[in-house]
């Protein structure tokens, strides 16, 4: 059931006017925030002033947009004009945008009701929003776990009905391991057709913008909201079909791959959750296919290469000279700068550029960032031909649920792991969705990830809407009365 | 492994310290990382993909047009306005 629509009707019925849906929301923020820690800042004067607008409009018998009314919150490296944007980090602490990023002037132009800016990883490097310098963001499911990451305040805010829907970016799985984690609707589209114009860049070729919401409904009104063209992004391409329209089409003949490397080693919880989802579909009249995939163990390494190199490129904007963190003392030019970025950005922050420097550096070039890409391309080739035998590939969102809190895992490796199903997607810029699809021994969410052929984003929000309702949408939160 | 000279050199590259208690730490994370990159050094392929646009999109280009820029005092209110419509550093001196 759309949150979305709901929360319309009874805007629009005068049941409730938007100050008041406002204020529900800012007085669960007041009450949830200190334990859970989704919003690092809440923005509740201006959301009062759009909900003021917004009534007015109601009042004089205005339709309302598609987004318009609804409370929602932005992921802190999106870009608000005036409103401190700080991406977690030391480094960009008191910078303010002077432009807002190309999503919220959207959602803003709809008077959709912003309600702050949401916790995630030091410039979305992590998966448990641990390398913030706010903290970590605990699981509203149950707060002894983590929200997960890097879009982990985007995810707690939805599951800790701390606002409709979160807006989050995803590089290598930043939206659709928290949904996972929080037991919520992740979706990265395919990449271009939301525009990144205002996204601080981690991995440019990678990062994507998307939703995180209640509902596979409300993901497509929010995907059709924010996919079109926009000159500003110069990988922009935007959308080529709606998806709100073709989510209730039927999913009879549909061909769902399989590749069994996917699921080797996974948590036995989230294994039978997967197998029962499988068996959902199969008797939905879908076809299963099996694929191989002999590649998939090439994902990890060219994601961290190329993600790393692109983010030590990208980074190197930070001087601290126009903008964020400046150190107090220094003797010369290249000792401030170095001052700036050693004091302002965190020890994974300053890993990933050393890593990526590295893989750029001469001498490496070829055998690291040339390699990566080269495989890269591979990859995406391997993907086409899958994409020409089957509509969608079926895989666990994350090989497990959600940590306990403190107990985070210490090894590079085995935390870079924990990406290998979410990754390939970012790799070849593929539209994918977390839905949940089961609990796990301890009542802690599972997410199964669809995804989908470039550009097919309505199939993936199709299939996934299918599933919710062939499920009885068992495994959405509980309807909370705001 | 990556040695700590190799550590130190790309570290002056990114204009960044690495501290004498972190180095330890820091070799042997980005040792265990690049090995762990290295494997796709045993990959063989037939021969190298071309680079290409996810999209196949070709360069976007703007047509050369001048449009409004934003304002220098906005842009100076990151760093309380600077001075002369100029950003302002604290003086260095060598020595």
């Amino acid at each position: 059931m759309s949150k979305i629509k709901k929360l319309q009707k009874l805007l629009e019925s005068k049941e409730i006017t938007c100050a008041e849906l406002t204020e529900r929301y800012l007085q669960n923020i007041e009450r949830q925030n200190k334990t859970i820690n989704a919003y690092i800042k809440v923005t509740a004067e201006e959301a009062l002033e759009t909900a003021k607008k917004v009534d007015e409009k109601i009042a004089a018998g205005e339709k309302l947009m598609p987004l318009e009314g609804i409370p929602m919150s932005l992921k802190d490296n999106i870009s608000t004009k005036g409103i401190e944007t700080t991406c977690c980090s030391k480094m960009l602490q008191g910078y303010c945008p002077i432009y807002d990023a190309s999503v919220w002037e959207s959602l803003k132009n709809q008077n959709s009701v912003l309600l702050g800016k949401t916790n995630m990883d030091e410039f979305a490097m992590g998966s448990s929003c641990e390398t913030s310098i706010f903290g970590v963001t605990l699981n509203p499911r149950n707060t002894d776990y983590v929200a997960g990451g890097s879009s982990g305040g985007a995810a707690a805010s939805v599951a800790g009905d701390m606002a409709v829907f979160g807006i989050g970016s995803d590089t290598g799985g930043s939206i659709r391991q928290p949904a996972s984690f929080c037991g919520l609707v992740g979706f990265k589209p395919t990449y271009g057709t939301v525009s990144r114009y205002g996204l601080i860049a981690y991995a440019s070729s990678l990062d994507q913008i998307g939703p995180i919401t209640g509902s596979v409904e409300d993901a497509a009104i929010i995907y059709d909201c924010l996919s079109s063209y926009d000159p500003k992004d110069s990988t922009s391409v935007g959308s080529k079909t709606g998806t709100r329209d073709k989510i209730k089409d039927s999913i009879k003949g549909m061909k769902i791959g399989i590749i069994q490397e996917f699921f080797d080693g996974i948590n036995k919880d989230v294994k039978s959750s997967l197998e029962e989802a499988i068996r959902v579909y199969q008797d939905a009249g879908t076809q299963i296919v099996p694929f191989e995939m002999p590649k998939l163990n090439a994902v990890l390494p060219v994601y961290f290469i190329i993600s790393c190199a692109e983010a030590s490129s990208n980074l190197g904007r930070y001087d601290g000279i126009r903008y964020g963190y400046t150190s107090d003392a220094y003797k010369d030019i290249n000792e401030m700068i170095c001052k700036n970025r050693s004091e302002g950005f965190g020890k994974e922050v300053q890993r990933r550029i050393l890593l990526g420097t590295y893989a750029l550096s001469s001498g490496k070039y070829d055998a690291y960032y040339k390699k990566a890409q080269s495989l890269r391309y591979s990859i995406i080739r391997d993907f086409k031909k899958i994409f020409e035998n089957c509509d969608l590939i079926l895989t666990p969102s994350v090989p497990v649920t959600a940590y306990k809190k403190g107990q985070a895992l210490v090894d590079p490796i085995e935390i870079y792991m924990m990406d290998i199903c979410t990754v390939p997607a970012n790799i070849a810029g593929l539209p994918a969705v977390s839905v949940p699809c089961g609990f796990d021994e301890n009542n802690l969410p599972i997410g199964m990830q669809l995804i989908g052929n470039n550009f097919e984003d309505y199939k993936v929000l199709n299939a996934a809407y299918q599933f919710e309702k062939l499920t009885g949408e068992s495994f959405l939160r509980p309807e909370v009365e705001i | 492994m990556i040695t700590k000279e190799e550590v130190l050199r790309i570290a002056k590259i990114a204009k960044l310290y690495v501290k004498d208690d972190e180095a330890d730490r820091l070799i042997e994370d980005m040792s265990t990382i690049i090995d762990y990159a290295d494997a796709i050094n045993a990959i063989v392929e037939d021969r190298d993909v071309e680079f290409d646009d996810i999209n196949n999109i070709a360069n976007a280009y703007n047509e050369d047009v001048v449009l409004p820029s934003y304002d220098r005092d906005e842009i100076l209110k990151n760093r309380e306005g600077g001075e002369n419509g100029y950003f302002l550093v604290r003086k260095s001196l060598r020595g």
